[in-house]
C-alpha cells in the first residue's frame, strides 16, 4: 500500500529552485533513505512533507489523501512525524515531559494528565534507551541522548510515517550500530521510515530503497547497491574529476 | 523550572503544600492581627490586587511571550466596569466580569496585530498597543469623560446570603477579603491550568515552537488562548481596582505602571512557576510601601528597577524558581 506520494513537487526560494519536479512514492513498511550532498534539498523536502513549508507547486498525498498545504500540527495528527537535524528539545522541560508532549498532543487532546500517557512516555524512553534520564532537563542531555529523546518524542505521536533527519550524523561507529538496532525496532512497530542520511552511514545498512537528490532534482532511486553505483550519484558526491578520469 | 518534577514528588508537594497553607493562613488572619491599622491592610489589599495582576500576566508569560501592554487590559476593564456601574447603575457583580470581557475583546485585537511577532518585537508592539485604548478613552469625552477621569465610582459589591450579608465596600477589611477571594480563585485556576496538559502545551511552545507544532500542538491557537485568558483576568483585576479606589483616569489605569509591575513581579518571582509572581507582589510591594516610601517619598519606585536588575543578573529563574530548583 502506498503511504506517501509526491507528485511533481517543486519549491523555490527567491526564484532559485530548492526542489524541482520531484515524483516519488513510499510504500507501507519500507525504509527509504534520502541521500544527496549539501544543499541537495533533503531537508526542504522534509519541511514540505511535514507542513513547515508550502510547496510552490505539486501535490503531497498521504494514504491517498491530499495534504498539500496542511499545517504541521495537522500533518502530525494524520500520522506523519519527524525529528530534526539539530534536535530541537524543549530545553527547560524534563526529558519525560518532552516525550509526554508528543504523547498527549500527537493524536487527540485531553485537558487532564492521564497516567497512561506518562506510562507510555516512560516506555518510549526505555525503547530508545534513556529511561534513566527521564527527570533530567532536556538541555542537559548529550547530543546522542537528545537525538534519542527526539526520536522518542516523534514516536510518541504514534506516526505511520516517520521522517528522520540525520539521526546518525556525527555518531561514532558504536553509536551508529545502536541507531541501526533502534531503527529496526521502530520498523517492527509497523512504522514506515524516510531517513535523510547525508553521510550514508545508516541508509546503506537499513534502507530498502534510496532516493538521491542533487540541486533539488531527483537523480536516482532504487535499491542502495544500484543507486550507489549510479554515475550521477557518484558525480554528486565525489565530483566531476572522478567521473572524468573514469571515463 | 518544571512545574511538577517527578523526583521526590510527594516530599516536595508536602513541603510545598505546608508552605502554601501557612502563607494563606497568614493572609487570612492578617486583618485580625493588624486590626487597628488600616494603612497596613490597605497596602496588602493592593499587594493582593497586584498579585492577581502578576498571576494573570504570567498566563501569557508562561507560554513565552513577554507583554509590556497589559495596562491596555487593566484600563479597559477598569473603565468598562466603572462606566457600566456609574452610568447604568448595574451591580458591580455584573460589571466586573463584563470589564474582563471587554479586555478579552481587546486581547483579540492585540492578538491580530502582535501575536505573529516573537520576543522583543512582540514586547515592543504590545507597548505601543496600549496607546490605542488610552487615546480612545482620553478623547471619547461623551462616553468616558475623557481626561477628567471618573470620580465616585461605586464601591465593591455586597453579598447577600439570606439573612447574612456583607458589603465589601464598607470597610478596608471587607475590601481586603474581596480581593483575597479573587486571589484564591485565580491562584486555583492558574494552578489547574498549568498542571493540566494545557500547561504542557504552553511550556512546549515557549521552549521550541517549531518542535511543538511538529508534535501536534497548534501553537498559534494556544498562544491566542493564553493571551485571551491573561487579558480577561487582567481586565477583571482592573475592574476590581476601579471599584476599590473609586477614582480612575486614563493616564493612571493605562499608565506604564500597570504594564511594568506585573512583568517585574513575574520575572522576580519566577516566570516559570505558578505562585512565584504572586509571592513577589506580596513581598516587594509592601517592602516598597513600608520601607522605601517613607525613606524616599519621591523616588521609592527605584526599588522595582533594582530588584529587576538583580534578579535578571543573579537569579534568572526568579527567586521562587531558583529556590525550587535547589530543593
Amino acid at each position: 500500500m502506498t503511504v506517501l506520494q509526491l507528485q511533481e513537487l517543486s519549491k523555490a526560494f527567491n526564484g532559485i529552485y530548492a526542489l524541482s519536479n520531484i515524483n516519488f512514492t513510499i510504500n507501507e513498511g519500507e525504509i527509504v533513505g534520502l541521500v544527496g550532498p549539501n544543499g541537495a534539498g533533503k531537508t526542504t523536502l522534509f519541511n514540505l512533507i511535514s507542513g513547515r513549508l508550502r510547496p510552490g507547486s505539486g501535490k503531497i498525498l498521504f494514504e491517498g489523501r491530499d495534504i498539500t498545504g496542511f499545517k504541521p500540527h495537522a500533518v502530525c495528527k494524520l500520522g506523519i512525524s519527524r525529528t530534526f537535524q539539530s534536535s530541537r528539545p524543549f530545553s527547560r522541560m524534563s526529558t519525560l515531559h518532552n516525550v509526554l508532549a508528543g504523547q498527549v498532543f500527537g493524536k487527540g487532546f485531553s485537558l487532564h494528565v492521564r497516567p497512561e500517557d506518562e506510562q507510555m512516555a516512560h516506555e518510549l524512553l526505555d525503547v530508545v534507551g534513556i529511561a534513566h534520564k527521564a527527570e533530567t532537563l532536556a538541555a542537559n542531555l548529550t547530543l546522542s541522548e537528545q537525538r534519542r529523546m527526539d526520536l522518542a518524542r516523534a514516536l510518541a505521536t504514534r506516526p505511520k510515517l516517520l521522517l528522520l533527519d540525520e539521526v546518525a550524523a556525527g555518531f561514532s561507529p558504536v553509536l551508529v550500530k545502536q541507531a541501526i538496532k533502534l531503527i529496526n525496532r521502530v520498523r517492527e512497530r509497523g512504522v514506515t521510515l524516510f531517513i535523510i542520511d547525508h553521510f550514508l552511514n545508516l541508509s546503506l545498512k537499513v534502507a530498502d530503497r534510496l532516493l538521491a537528490l542533487d540541486h533539488g532534482e531527483k537523480i536516482a532511486e532504487g535499491p542502495p547497491n544500484i543507486v550507489m553505483k549510479n554515475r550521477e550519484v557518484l558525480r554528486a558526491y565525489l565530483g566531476m574529476r572522478y567521473q572524468d578520469e573514469k571515463d | 523550572m518544571i512545574f511538577f518534577p517527578q523526583k521526590n514528588r510527594t516530599h516536595e508537594i508536602k513541603t510545598y503544600g505546608v508552605g502554601l497553607v501557612l502563607g494563606l493562613l497568614a493572609l487570612i488572619t492578617l486583618p485580625l492581627i493588624v486590626q487597628s491599622n488600616d494603612y497596613i491592610l490597605q497596602v496588602f489589599t493592593h499587594a493582593l490586587l497586584l498579585g492577581n495582576l502578576a498571576l494573570a500576566w504570567n498566563i501569557l508569560g508562561v507560554s513565552g511571550s513577554i507583554s509590556l501592554g497589559h495596562a491596555a487590559f487593566f484600563g479597559a476593564g477598569a473603565y468598562c466596569s466603572a462606566l457600566l456601574s456609574l452610568e447604568y447603575g448595574l451591580s458591580s457583580w455584573l460589571t466586573i466580569p463584563l470589564g474582563g470581557l471587554l479586555a478579552t475583546g481587546l486581547g483579540l485585537i492585540m492578538a491580530l496585530i502582535c501575536l505573529r511577532l516573537r520576543g522583543a518585537y512582540f514586547a515592543l508592539a504590545t507597548l505601543a498597543f496600549v496607546e490605542i485604548p488610552r487615546v480612545i478613552t482620553d478623547n471619547w469625552d461623551g462616553l468616558t469623560h475623557g481626561s477628567l477621569g471618573l470620580v465616585g465610582v461605586p464601591g465593591l459589591p455586597s453579598l447577600n446570603l439570606g439573612t447574612w450579608s456583607v458589603d465589601f465596600s464598607s470597610s478596608i477589611m471587607a475590601s481586603y477579603y474581596f480581593v483575597f477571594a479573587y486571589f484564591l480563585v485565580l491562584l486555583g485556576l492558574v494552578r489547574f491550568l498549568f498542571a493540566s496538559n494545557l500547561g504542557l502545551a504552553f511550556q512546549a511552545i515557549r521552549e521550541e515552537e517549531i518542535a511543538a507544532e511538529a508534535v501536534g500542538i497548534p501553537a498559534n491557537r494556544y498562544r491566542l488562548l493564553s493571551l485571551l485568558l491573561s487579558a480577561y483576568f487582567t481586565g477583571v483585576s482592573g475592574a476590581c481596582y476601579a471599584h476599590l479606589v473609586r477614582y480612575i483616569e486614563p493616564g493612571l489605569v493605562y499608565g506604564l505602571h500597570f504594564s511594568a509591575i506585573p512583568m517585574i513581579f513575574a520575572i522576580c518571582g519566577g516566570r516559570f512557576t505558578i505562585i512565584g509572581p504572586a509571592m513577589a507582589a506580596l513581598i516587594i510591594y509592601p517592602l516598597d510601601q513600608f520601607v522605601f516610601h517613607p525613606l524616599l517619598p519621591a523616588g521609592h519606585e527605584f526599588l522595582y528597577g533594582v530588584v529587576l536588575i538583580l534578579t535578571v543578573l543573579f537569579l534568572p529563574a526568579g527567586f521562587w524558581g531558583s529556590l525550587r530548583k535547589i530543593s
